[in-house]
């Protein structure tokens, strides 16, 4: 079907992307958050094996959710958006599509630079992507935790959005991305 | 009668001794002894720096060859000082009551893609026969003996604690050697 008119609604696969992609992120935060509480020991490393085995999940479906979106269109932006909240919209979106695939490389940086291969849930080994470099790790580090309070803050600036979309503007911005709804509400 | 038998102790002594093994020691910069772990399902590698390695060696004299192998486990280099102070810590190497590991071959024997030998490991305090495979290479003033070894880790009480687990630590290491050899003089 030639794609004339942009959808109304996200697709099963945008929408399969979207969450998936969003519970990852969740349990990303919240492993990371508790290895942190934890001194250098067997449990840090299991949490902190989980959370690269996730991360290198996330930068998978990343690529493959940038690839699908690159040949899909997404629906419009309701009518009645002002340029700035248009702009801020967008500025929004292209920030977690930069965060989802800077995040787990700096991660994954992060690992080979202290020596710490990343392992895909014990069933394969991720080549290194520099050598071990003590410096590096640290720059790495404050990197990838400066970047996770902004990928925190933008998440937070998303969700608000869109519930100011919902029961303020009562637009279907967020119905749209909801499966199992109908987008009744015209945008 | 007597005569003849001193004669030919004397001989056998000679022969012993014109056959005996070679005797050379390690070069401390050229050489390397490195280990693999398994670490959260990665490998990970590591080296020990200071290590001396006294070797008695003759292909065609076995019985009285031998590898004798002293590794100061303080010298461990895992490429990240954290884990490095975990591993010298007392749940793992415990550096401060074992601060050396000891490598001696008991018996060594020919095989098709080069020589195999057991010996006697001391580490952690603990004392277990592991096999080693290697390769030696008579070169230019001296020889290259190389080679690897298997072994696993809670054999010898090396991971107590948080790290007695093998979850997140594997218990089978790797060892890769490769002792660039000087005679002894």
């Amino acid at each position: 079907m030639p794609n004339q008119s942009p959808p109304t609604r996200y697709s099963a696969v945008a929408q399969g992307f979207h969450w998936l992609i969003a519970a990852l992120i969740v349990v990303q935060f919240t492993l990371a958050w508790s290895a942190d509480d934890l001194p250098l020991g067997a449990r840090k490393l299991a949490l902190l094996a989980r959370h690269k085995s996730f991360g290198m999940t996330i930068l998978t479906l990343a690529v493959l959710r940038l690839l699908w979106r690159l040949f899909n269109r997404p629906p419009e932006l309701p009518p009645g958006m002002t340029t700035i909240e248009r702009k801020l919209a967008r500025a929004t979106h292209v920030l977690f599509y930069v965060l989802l695939f800077v995040m787990p490389l700096t991660g994954w940086m992060m690992s080979s630079a202290k020596n710490y291969s990343v392992s895909w849930f014990d069933l394969f080994t991720w080549p290194n992507l520099i050598g071990p470099n003590e410096q590096a790790f640290n720059i790495l580090r404050t990197t990838h935790d400066t970047l996770s309070w902004l990928l925190f803050a933008v998440a937070l600036l998303h969700i608000l959005a869109a519930l100011k979309h919902h029961f303020w503007n009562k637009d279907d911005v967020l119905k749209r991305m909801l499966p199992f709804t109908k987008s009744e509400r015209r945008s | 009668m007597r005569n003849l038998y001193l004669v030919a102790t004397a001989l056998l002594l000679g022969g012993a001794a014109a056959a005996a093994a070679a005797s050379y020691t390690s070069d401390a910069a050229a050489s390397r002894l490195e280990f693999v772990g398994v670490q959260a399902g990665a490998e990970f590698k590591g080296v020990f720096h200071k290590f001396t390695a006294n070797v008695d060696f003759a292909p065609d004299t076995l019985a009285s060859s031998r590898i004798d192998v002293q590794i100061d486990m303080n010298s461990v280099d895992s490429l990240d000082k954290d884990r490095d102070t975990t591993i010298r810590g007392k749940d793992v190497f415990d550096v401060a009551h074992n601060p050396t590991a000891h490598y001696i071959t008991k018996s060594i024997t020919k095989t098709a893609a080069g020589f195999s030998a057991v010996g006697a490991l001391t580490l952690h305090g603990v004392t277990k026969d592991v096999p080693i495979e290697f390769q030696f290479v008579p070169g230019a003033g001296g020889a290259k003996l190389s080679g690897s070894a298997k072994l696993n880790r809670l054999d010898f009480g090396v991971g107590q604690g948080d790290w007695k687990s093998t979850d997140t630590v594997g218990d089978a290491v790797k060892i890769n050697f490769s002792l660039v050899l000087k005679p002894k003089g």
